[in-house]
């Protein structure tokens, strides 16, 4: 069974006097474990794309089933309530809330988890969350006091910290240097290899979307091309390794 | 939803505290509200309190019964004389007007002496006076040192403070010692500071041990306290039929509305063979030649009644006033520290969009939104009251203390005060806490 799958599915706002079509029918299976990366130019509907997969929108029309349950007509609460069990975002401006500390932005989707955790295992997870991308030192620390790339980090361990079927991640690069992007783009990498976890990417970068497993081109609405890739080698990032912070050996453990 | 309550708490400190000074100053407005709500019911409370008081220290509340009727009659005045002295005033009668009379608090026979009082060496001429225990609270009276005696029938004695220093020395604690009055012995239990009535002179004795001493079975005068200030015109009414009845003088149902000149007269040309008469009216015809004096309460019927009616209602109007006054600042002051705080929070709202889009995007529902800013804005307001509460504390202390009043803060009113400064909080926060949790998260996390 496919963790997700989109059945015809349409979305159109009305904007003004017109009707944007943002979507146009669009079907597409995705498997248990794939990392995939949706590409396409700004207002090729990938964002809208994004939003319904991540629960955080409905179709207009069509179906999304998001592990065998349609969850296109659910209610707002019942979406929020998918959102923190399936789903763990990672956003281009990784949304950490400021002066607060690293754990406690991680531990953020464990508020809203029901039933709710006792206040010592919400921490308890979030550390492990933590030390499993190497930021335990970082703990404490506030977004203001850690470079993009763990900033980026700590989001990705608040994602992973309620064990979701899902990752989304909406241009998780974008406000990162080359060398910084390598080094997430490895840590997701190796996410979905020793967790097996879904990824779906969102990128409208072509470097970046090499990294998935299965490349989908999205343009004016519509599923332009959907390619299996062999993702870009390890090798390749492994040149600079020994600059870089023990992310990898950290995600590896 | 409760569960995630101390988090939201700690949330909501942390946010509040991260802008201390707007925070401050967003709470200034409950702040004055609640110190002028419990400004208002402790002064309220203290002043009601120390008026009460006073009246009842003063006696106004007290109705007199005297055995005996010295008015004089005769053509001129249109009066019949009154008998002159008489027995007739008997134990039972005080009894019959605590049963049969409303509003009567207190009741105290009484029987007096002019005599000599020896005490070892030391001797004197003064007042005996018999009473009832009830009289130390008709009066007031602060007994120290001792206490007051407890039964109309032992053989304890309350000195008046002039005559015990007269006897034992200024200043001294003539407790214990041993008072010899028409040979019986009489032991002191207590020192009054009563001022009233020449108290200072007088040794009070329980009035049904004097009336032994003195041979009596009767009594010479019943001292009554009313319940409220403003009624003494009504039971003196009431007394004066009551005793009609039992002395056998009328049938006690005619003109007895007509104060002070019917309670002097009688019905049907014969005099009653006592006299009541009321604090105020005594006050005012003190030292007067009888007639005159009837005259001068027949002109001011219910004098009493008036002037303390007339008194409570001034003091009413003051203290309604007042309140209203402190009422309308506190009622202002929380509606305008009310929309400040619903003006914050709205800020807060937008400031922290993204946020609010984050923990939307991490599971968040509606209702986890509103809860937390709702809880902020509470935890505003209650911080507010708090520090509205010490504030109108120390405010009340420091005007009641101006004023000689007594302040007190019932626990309630800081109940009240806690409480509406948390209903402030509930209500105008209710809308900006609405409103967050109604953003959309896509909106919402594009915000910058």
């Amino acid at each position: 069974m496919p963790v997700i799958s989109l059945q015809n599915l349409k979305k159109s706002y009305a904007l003004g006097d017109n009707t944007v079509h943002a979507l146009r029918g669009v079907s597409l299976d995705i498997e248990e474990g794939e990392f995939v990366a949706i590409t396409g130019p700004s207002g090729s509907g990938k964002s809208t794309m994004m939003h319904i997969l991540g629960c955080l929108d409905r179709p207009t029309e069509g179906h999304y089933l998001l592990g065998g349950e349609d969850v296109s007509n659910l209610s707002r609460d019942a979406l929020a309530d998918i959102r923190n069990r399936q789903i763990g975002f990672v956003f281009q401006g990784f949304n950490l809330l400021p002066r607060t500390t690293a754990v406690e932005n991680v531990e953020v989707p464990l508020l809203y988890s029901r039933p709710l955790l006792p206040a010592a295992e919400r921490r308890q997870r979030a550390l492990e969350a933590l030390d499993s991308l190497g930021l335990s030192q970082r703990a404490d620390h506030h977004p203001s006091q850690l470079s993009g790339g763990q900033q980026q980090r700590v989001a990705i361990a608040r994602a992973l910290v309620n064990k979701p079927s899902l990752i989304l991640a909406d241009e998780p690069t974008g406000n990162l240097d080359t060398k910084t992007s390598i080094e997430v783009m490895r840590l997701l990498q190796n996410l979905r290899e020793s967790l097996g976890i879904t990824i779906v990417l969102i990128t409208h970068e072509p470097e970046i979307a090499a990294y998935g497993t299965r490349i989908i081109a999205v343009r004016d609405g519509e599923i332009v091309s959907d390619v299996a890739n062999t993702p870009t080698p390890m090798e390749h990032v492994e040149e600079d390794q020994e600059q870089s912070e023990p992310a990898l050996a950290a995600a590896n453990a | 939803m409760f569960a995630t309550m101390p988090v939201n708490f700690r949330l909501a400190l942390r946010s509040l505290n991260r802008n201390r000074m707007r925070t401050l100053l967003t709470m200034l407005g409950i702040i004055i509200g609640v110190a002028a709500v419990l400004t208002m019911v402790a002064l309220g409370t203290g002043a009601r309190g120390s008026v009460e008081g006073e009246i009842t220290s003063a006696g106004t509340n007290l109705v007199f019964v005297k055995a005996g009727n010295y008015t004089r009659g005769g053509e001129s005045v249109g009066i019949v004389a009154g008998r002159g002295a008489a027995t007739s005033l008997v134990p039972a009668d005080a009894e019959a007007i605590v049963e049969q009379v409303d509003g009567v608090l207190a009741v105290s026979p009484g029987v007096a002496v002019r005599t000599f009082l020896t005490s070892g060496e030391a001797r004197a001429f003064a007042r005996v006076q018999g009473i009832a225990p009830a009289y130390a609270e008709m009066y007031s009276w602060n007994i120290s040192p001792g206490r007051m005696f407890s039964n109309s029938d032992t053989s304890d004695a309350i000195l008046g403070r002039a005559l015990a220093d007269q006897l034992f020395g200024a200043g001294s604690d003539p407790v214990g010692q041993v008072l010899s009055i028409r040979n019986h012995s009489f032991t002191v239990i207590g020192v009054t500071d009563g001022q009233a009535d020449d108290h200072a002179d007088v040794v009070f004795v329980p009035w049904a041990t004097l009336q032994g001493v003195l041979g009596l079975g009767h009594i010479e005068s019943i001292t009554l306290a009313a319940e409220k200030a403003g009624e003494a015109s009504r039971i003196q009414a009431e007394i004066t039929n009551l005793l009609r009845l039992r002395h056998g003088i009328s049938d006690g149902s005619a003109e007895t509305q007509d104060g002070y000149l019917a309670a002097q007269s009688s019905v049907g040309g014969i005099p009653d063979d006592f006299t009541v008469e009321t604090q105020a009216a005594q006050a005012l015809t003190r030292g007067l030649y009888t007639p005159a004096a009837a005259f001068a309460l027949a002109n001011l019927p219910k004098l009493d009644e008036v002037t303390l009616d007339e008194m409570s209602d001034t003091l009413d109007k003051a203290s309604n006033t007042m309140t209203a006054l402190l009422a309308s600042i506190a009622g202002v002051s929380l509606v305008v520290g009310g929309i400040g705080i619903m003006n914050i929070m709205l800020v807060s709202v937008t400031e922290r969009t993204r946020e609010i889009g984050l923990r939307m995007a991490a599971g968040a529902r509606s209702a986890d939104v509103a809860l937390q800013f709702l809880v902020e804005a509470i935890t505003l307001s209650l911080l507010g009251g708090l520090i509205g509460l010490v504030t109108g504390i120390l405010c009340a202390q420091a005007i009641g203390w101006s004023l000689g009043w007594p302040a007190e803060v019932p626990l309630a009113a800081m109940a009240l005060a806690i409480g509406i400064a948390g209903a402030v909080g509930l209500l105008f926060g209710s809308y900006p806490a609405r409103r967050a949790s109604l953003l959309d998260p896509i909106d919402a996390l594009r915000t910058e």
